[in-house]
């Protein structure tokens, strides 16, 4: 093969119904970059429409993208595509985890994984360079995660990364995970795995990764990405004023200050005035632990943790002897939804319980979240608790269960706040007893099991986004219709932070807006908190962009919780970032020149191709009408204190309009050449983007708008 | 209120005496701020007296020592390589050791700047360092002052109190600030 840099150039395929495996080539699917954007590709061209999540005819793809093991900040995460069976239709969705798993295939020499078919048996993937073996997993089987993980270190040796899926998984739980490393689940897909008899994919790689670039230049463009990287989510302001800071954000994730520690480390680690001319406490700068759990949290605090070159570290490693108490691992680790999904599930909060006093809050959510992990059950980020209380708030728990299942659930211990009800629900959820544990199916399956009616979906409370089953991430609480438009348009929570690391970076809103202009064409692009406009093409371009950007993040992969690097903390530089360097790093690593401009437009062609493959999936093309209506609560207007309405684009209410959404939509679909009536690709769009056969394939099915 | 004394053109490369005493002048502010302290001329002249402090640094060619004048006679140097002229004017806030006017202004500065109402329990804090008496006093002497009747309370839904400017945000948006930096934000992680 000739030198093929960034990429191996080599995709595993694993037909586990008939034990084939084969290679295949990566670059015949360069024009869609890599990761998720290959996926699509790869799903569009071999998943027949009407296939479902669990038909052993569903593939699942295991991605990586030409900037994973380059050592390029943050590029250590696997993109997992397949159908989701969460979703009303079996929508195609991504899921994400970081960790090690994505560098260490690539060591391997392997850009991709395809799976189809279905084992007759238990089995696990073993990956060891070019050797791959489908392995018997009858010992695994029926294991957590944490042990299944354990069993292929003991096979492989402690250096060898999987990716595994926990009881939930192999049960075929909607809202399951496949998980790997400390601390990094991917939301959606392990009963996938499930269905396939799969439950691990362990891999081992000598090799390297080679890169096209003068490691000069290389080296150059890493220093100054280095010099402008932030903290978790690019946010460039630390919480309390410090010397070397103009401002100041006590909401930042910037947590680091004197006297906040690591505070179980040994010695503890203080985190200190982190000056971003000393990279080398780049890693201090995020205590995540106290962000995600309280200051309580500072003294069980070993560490941080996270993924493969990454400098940010946004995962907390804990130590918390209580939990031994339950039979559990002191050891927990995760991040983020990782505690407030299973925190969530406590729906009227964790209360003192067993004696655990004042640390009550953060023991009971270590339980859940060691749990979840184990058993590696998702919550659909964190709807699940809020379908628990819904259910249970409106008595349809009770109308639905039998008097004896009804009986048999502690409800005390949930009114109470009594954590250990999480032992329960997890027990109940992960193999799938009673009536109750269709609570893990989905929102728009118990939507429709349950008979919950309008009432639910427009419940403000609930948050679900759209009657695909999912809620909020970013929407309309973030950036006004930029944020809303972006929640509209995936099979699942949006899983996008490409607007918010820009706009959650803590700077005063002037100067973002100021940035926002530079980028998009006008500081109109982004409201004030709270203080929001009418829609306007500025904040489509915005909106477009930040789809462009998610998917291209996914498919380089980079991790979409840090890039893009649209501002920064240099001062002198006017806080601007830079959000070329996607494009920089790319062209240099692979050698295949692209501008800024080209790679937007490559992902724009990704994201088209998403959006094809839901159209065909649907078997409807007025996605407008069908897939992007949001839930009514959004266009509700607030009401003040004095139960006086608060009219929509005046200050205080983040509230939408029907009219305006219906506007922002248009704005959005015109900005891909999308159909403006139905929201789905057009002809003239596919051909752009160079999808002529998906244009064919959609009229043929009489899917193709006019 | 911050002025800075960049290099001057009659700066000359004399090493006579003066320039020995403008250099540790400015030695001491630099190593001040370096601790994150501001440094008084009042102090400075104590250390260097029938010294005219305030020309020999100003014509000393260095661009990083700047100068803040407070309500009172006193004068605080600060070096810009140790610390922002952002947190130099919360030191000197604190240094003028007036607390309503310190809460008042930073309130203001906040509710312009970002904007965004201020937590009361942020003056606790570095480098605030407020008590909670403190605190409560110069809410109760804000609301009696003419000149600071643009300062309001508001609060959360989970009990947290904040202060802000009226001048820069409407009550309704100061209501929604709030709420989003205290809960919403919690629950949007």
């Amino acid at each position: 093969m000739a030198n093929v840099y960034g990429y191996t150039g080599k995709i595993l395929r694993v037909d586990l119904t008939t034990g084939q495996i084969s290679i295949d080539d990566t670059l015949k699917y360069k024009d869609f970059i890599g990761g998720e954007g290959m996926a699509m590709k790869i799903m569009w061209d071999e998943v027949a429409p009407g296939t479902k999540a669990y038909d052993a005819a569903n593939k699942i793809v295991f991605g990586t993208g030409p900037l994973c093991g380059t050592g390029v900040p943050c590029s250590g995460r696997t993109n997992i595509t397949s159908l989701y069976p969460g979703s009303p239709f079996n929508g195609v969705t991504s899921s994400h985890m970081g960790g090690y798993f994505a560098t260490e295939l690539k060591y391997a020499g392997w850009d991709m994984i395809v799976i189809e078919g279905k084992a007759a048996s238990p089995v696990w993937l073993r990956i060891e360079d070019e050797k791959v073996t489908i392995e018997d997993a009858r010992w695994m089987w029926g294991k957590g995660i944490f042990d299944t993980q354990a069993m292929i270190a003991s096979f492989m040796g402690k250096e060898a990364q999987a990716a595994a899926i926990g009881q939930a998984g192999e049960n075929m739980v909607n809202l399951s995970v496949i998980r790997t490393g400390a601390s990094h689940s991917a939301g959606g897909h392990g009963g996938v795995m499930g269905s396939k008899n799969l439950k691990a994919v362990g891999v081992r790689g000598s090799g390297s990764v080679k890169i096209a670039a003068d490691p000069k230049e290389w080296a150059e463009l890493d220093k100054f990405l280095m010099s402008i990287i932030g903290a978790n989510n690019q946010q460039v302001v630390p919480t309390t004023p410090q010397p070397w800071a103009e401002f100041s954000d006590k909401t930042s994730r910037w947590t680091a200050r004197k006297g906040l520690f690591w505070g179980a480390a040994t010695p503890p680690v203080e985190t200190g005035e982190c000056d971003p001319k000393d990279p080398q406490t780049v890693g201090l700068r995020t205590q995540k632990a106290v962000f995600d759990l309280g200051a309580g949290a500072e003294k069980y605090t070993v560490r941080m943790g996270g993924c493969s070159h990454c400098p940010i570290r946004c995962h907390s490693q804990l130590n918390i002897p209580q939990l031994e108490k339950y039979g559990l691992d002191p050891y927990v680790a995760n991040t983020c939804v990782g505690y407030s999904g299973p925190r969530g599930v406590m729906a009227y909060g964790i209360k003192e319980f067993d004696g655990h006093g004042a640390d009550s809050s953060i023991v009971g959510n270590a339980i859940g979240t060691s749990l979840a992990d184990d058993y590696g059950v998702w919550c659909n980020y964190a709807q699940i608790g809020r379908d628990v209380k819904y259910c249970y708030d409106k008595g349809v728990f009770k109308r639905v269960l039998s008097a004896e299942e009804y009986a048999s659930i502690p409800w005390d211990k949930l009114v109470k706040g009594d954590a250990t009800f999480l032992i329960d629900f997890y027990d109940r959820v992960a193999f799938k007893k009673g009536e109750f544990s269709h609570i893990a199916d989905g929102s728009a399956w118990i939507a429709e099991r349950w008979n919950l009616g309008d009432e639910y979906w427009d419940d403000k409370a609930g948050k679900l986004w759209t009657r695909g089953g999912y809620p909020v991430h970013h929407s309309n609480e973030a950036g006004a219709q930029v944020g809303a438009l972006i929640s509209c348009f995936s099979n699942r929570d949006s899983q996008n932070h490409s607007h918010m690391n820009f706009i959650g970076s803590k700077l005063p809103i002037n100067i973002q807006k100021k940035i926002a202009g530079e980028i998009f064409g006008s500081p109109d692009a982004l409201d004030a908190p709270s203080d929001y406009k009418p829609m306007n093409i500025y904040k489509a371009r915005f909106a477009a962009w930040s789809l462009n950007r998610s998917i291209l993040h996914n498919s380089l992969t980079l991790c979409n919780w840090m890039w893009p690097m649209s501002v920064s903390h240099i001062k002198e530089n006017g806080y601007r970032g830079d959000t070329g360097l996607e494009a920089k790093f790319y062209s240099l690593a692979t050698g295949f020149k692209m501008t800024e401009k080209q790679l937007d437009e490559a992902a724009a062609r990704c994201f088209t191709l998403f959006r094809a493959i839901t159209v065909r999936q649907m078997g409807n093309s007025d996605l407008r009408k069908n897939h992007d209506q949001t839930t009514k609560w959004i266009t509700k207007a607030d009401k003040d204190k004095d139960g006086k309405e608060i009219k929509q684009f005046t200050p205080g209410t983040i509230q939408m309009t029907e009219d305006d959404m219906a506007i922002a939509r248009t704005m959005l679909y015109k900005e891909y050449g999308w159909d403006e009536k139905t929201g789905a690709p057009s002809r003239a769009s596919l051909l752009k983007y160079g999808l002529g056969d998906v244009a064919e394939d959609l009229a043929k099915r009489g899917l193709l708008p006019a | 209120m911050i002025e800075s004394f960049a290099s001057q053109d009659t700066a000359s490369d004399d090493e006579g005496p003066d320039s020995v005493v403008a250099d540790a002048l400015i030695a001491t502010v630099r190593a001040d701020s370096a601790k994150t302290k501001l440094t008084r001329l009042s102090v400075l002249r104590a250390t260097f007296p029938d010294t005219d402090i305030q020309k020999l640094i100003g014509e000393t060619p260095i661009d990083d020592i700047k100068i803040m004048k407070g309500a009172s006679k006193e004068l605080y140097y600060f070096s810009l390589l140790s610390m922002t002229e952002a947190y130099a004017l919360h030191l000197f806030r604190v240094e003028e050791k007036d607390q309503v006017k310190l809460v008042a202004d930073t309130v203001r500065d906040e509710s312009r700047i970002y904007p965004r109402p201020t937590a009361i329990n942020a003056f606790l804090d570095s480098p605030y360092n407020l008590s909670s008496d403190e605190i409560e006093s110069a809410i109760g002497s804000m609301s009696l002052r003419p000149d600071m009747k643009d300062i309001e309370t508001c609060a959360a839904s989970n009990g947290a109190r904040y202060l802000y400017s009226t001048i820069y945000l409407v009550p309704t948006l100061a209501a929604s600030l709030v709420e989003w930096i205290e809960v919403g934000q919690k629950d949007n992680p």
